[in-house]
């Protein structure tokens, strides 16, 4: 019993971020009915999926300390180079599959190596980053819209397997396999140990460049792999499509518990974030509240969980 | 040790603390070389007064937010608000804060005054709750994106027309645009001797060590992040004279064109190490990227891409120098 309430007191900030969900939840239902409708929760936890799939690189780079700013770049980059490149056609997208995520590996490893060997500060790398994407992706589309996703996506993304959405399916597994990797694993020990006190985690002989690179590349590809699903969800692809997740997924981490100093926090967190943001944005509608509200109401919650995170982290 | 040996080490160790303030240089390096570029290729861009005038007024703004931009990251913070507010104090000159004729002070203090208010909640939060400056304007950002699209949902409105015309032309002869630049880098001979500088400086450099030697960290980092804010209300102002029309998303661009054009002045972004002048500089060679890039006959959408990959260089340069200072000081 009482290694339960030790799970819960170390796991206090993912349990309060859950009870969120679930008080929002009740509030969606209680002002209408059809919020508890299957068609309508699948299509809201789609969204937050997508929110989930960057959160998750988003979570990596922020256990070590650092932070992904060029996430939205890489996502509209994948979606972009995917509809222009791939004709439409299932054959064609499986060939532009390994160029885009080349790319990707390409750009984690720059802002990995540039992060850890060159000392330049996340915020500073991955901005810039994002920046140098954009601008090649405006040269490149002409500041227009591409409207041809591959139908094998529009599938994907609509697509079901025993009546679960194959997106949600998708996002079980990897919140499977990310908490399987940070609980379990050497590697996982290690990110914690490097965003905890780098300089501890080289006495004990961790390879804390090695271990701060990985994030970036992991991140770089969640990014790829979420455009993919944005692309196939909008139908369309755009050199901005990916900026309304940067702060909806450094905000999901944030309400997840994880630390922005890094050596805290978890992706079921990450999880409970993203639907919670995913609610938010389908509740206020219903008071016919837009744009505005949403981004006071992101702006607010971020305020409140980082607030709260520091009475918790002046605690323990 | 010999009385040779020592006056040898003594002079490398003056030399390495001098490299130390070379990236405050580089940006007026960075404005010849790209100034150089343009005459060669395209001298009209520059060469005749109005036009100069006409880059000038797209400069100042900049200036400003990089001015503010400056306190900030020299206590080791950042102010990503900025681009928020700007927002929306383009959002309320254009909608609620219009006021013609002389009554346009009154829309200019007040601005100011949203400035300093956002800029001391920032820095309360920051200094007093000692939440984290990324988060925490990263928040405010959103919550002020969020008020101006509540102001302004779509891009349009119009200021006062005495602000327009209050802030273009020429004052006894020099271009205002031309003024406002001057001002900033005299202000900074006076600032760069003030306490409140030289303690922020303490402040980003060893926090507990500037505290233990009776620097009110707190308090100064609250001062920081509003002198920063108010700046970036001031360049809001200057902006919406410039382009005449309100748009709620118009600070967004400047978050990055500031941190960048701080950078390129050579301010450490790791704080402790920085001058406000450099920063002005570093706006100027900022904005010349793109007549560069006009001038080399590339589409102008290089320009971000450029902008993005000078950011990520000129830090790599700033800490090449640093380290190489550091090392020779030793």
């Amino acid at each position: 019993m009482s290694a339960f309430v030790e799970l819960a007191r170390r796991n206090m900030s993912v349990l309060i971020a859950w009870g969120i969900v679930l008080v929002l939840f009740a509030a969606g239902v209680a002002v209408s009915h059809n919020f508890a409708a299957p068609s309508y929760l699948r299509t809201l936890l789609i969204t937050a999926s997508f929110i989930g799939f960057v959160g998750f690189g988003q979570t990596l780079c922020i256990l070590t300390g650092g932070i992904d700013l060029s996430m939205p770049s890489v996502l509209a980059g994948s979606a972009v180079l995917t509809a222009y490149l791939a004709g439409g056609t299932t054959e064609g997208f499986v060939h532009t599959i390994p160029v885009i995520i080349s790319l990707a590996l390409v750009i984690g490893v720059i802002n990995g190596i540039a992060i850890a060997y060159a000392n330049v500060p996340p915020i500073i790398m991955t901005l810039g980053m994002n920046g140098a994407l954009q601008g090649l992706l405006l040269v490149y589309t002409n500041g227009g819209v591409a409207a041809q996703p591959p139908a094998a996506l529009n599938a994907f993304v609509s697509g079901s397997f025993f009546g679960v959405s194959l997106v949600l399916l998708t996002w079980l597994l990897v919140a499977a396999a990310a908490t399987l990797m940070l609980g379990w694993t050497t590697f996982g020990r290690r990110l914690y140990a490097v965003g905890t006190n780098p300089i501890a985690a080289a006495l004990a002989g961790i390879n804390v460049r090695r271990v701060v690179v990985i994030p970036y590349i992991v991140s770089a590809l969640s990014a790829a792999l979420t455009g993919w699903l944005v692309l196939g969800f909008l139908g369309q692809a755009f050199v901005n499509m990916g900026d309304e997740y940067l702060f909806s997924s450094a905000i999901a981490v944030a309400i997840g518990g994880a630390s922005i100093l890094g050596g805290r926090g978890n992706y079921i967190g990450t999880v409970a974030g993203a639907i919670v943001l995913a609610l938010v944005a389908a509740i206020l509608p219903m008071f016919s509240l837009g744009t505005a509200a949403l981004k006071v109401s992101y702006g607010l919650i971020l305020l409140a969980t980082v607030i709260i995170g520091r009475q918790q982290a002046a605690r323990t | 040790m010999s009385a040779a040996a020592d006056t040898g080490k003594a002079r490398r160790a003056g030399l390495g603390s001098r490299l130390r303030t070379v990236p405050l240089l580089m940006p007026y390096l960075y404005i010849a070389a790209f100034a150089i570029t343009i005459l060669a290729l395209q001298p009209a861009l520059i060469a005749s007064k109005d036009v100069l005038d006409g880059r000038l007024s797209l400069i100042v703004p900049l200036a400003l937010a990089a001015y503010g931009q400056t306190f900030v990251i020299v206590t080791r913070g950042i102010d990503l608000s900025l681009g928020g507010l700007m927002s929306l104090c383009s959002a309320l000159l254009c909608t609620h804060l219009n006021f013609a004729g002389p009554l346009v002070f009154v829309d200019i203090a007040a601005i100011l005054a949203l400035g300093a208010l956002v800029g001391f909640i920032n820095g309360a939060l920051i200094g007093y709750l000692r939440l984290e400056p990324f988060l925490v304007t990263l928040a405010t950002w959103t919550i002020l994106s969020g008020l101006a699209f509540a102001v302004l949902p779509i891009e349009g409105g119009a200021p006062a027309p005495s602000l327009i015309a209050g802030l273009s032309g020429d004052l006894l002869g020099i271009p205002k645009s031309g003024l406002v630049i001057l001002l900033l880098f005299a202000a900074w001979i006076w600032l760069r001797r003030t306490t409140f500088f030289t303690d922020l400086m303490a402040t980003g450099s060893d926090e507990h060590r500037a505290w233990l030697t009776g620097v009110f960290v707190r308090r100064r980092k609250i001062q920081a992040y509003v002198w920063s804010s108010t700046f970036a209300a001031a360049a809001s102002i200057w902006l919406t004279a410039q382009t005449a029309s309100g748009s709620p998303r118009i600070g967004d661009e400047y978050i990055l064109a500031s941190i960048v054009a701080v950078v390129l002045g050579g301010t450490s972004i790791f704080g402790g190490l920085g001058s406000a002048a450099s920063s002005v500089a570093g706006a100027i060679a900022f904005m010349l990227i793109p007549m560069v890039v006009y001038a080399l006959d590339l589409e102008s959408f290089w320009s971000i891409c450029i902008q993005g990959v000078v950011l990520v260089l000129a830090v790599v340069a700033n800490a090449i120098v640093q380290t190489i200072g550091a090392r020779r000081q030793s």
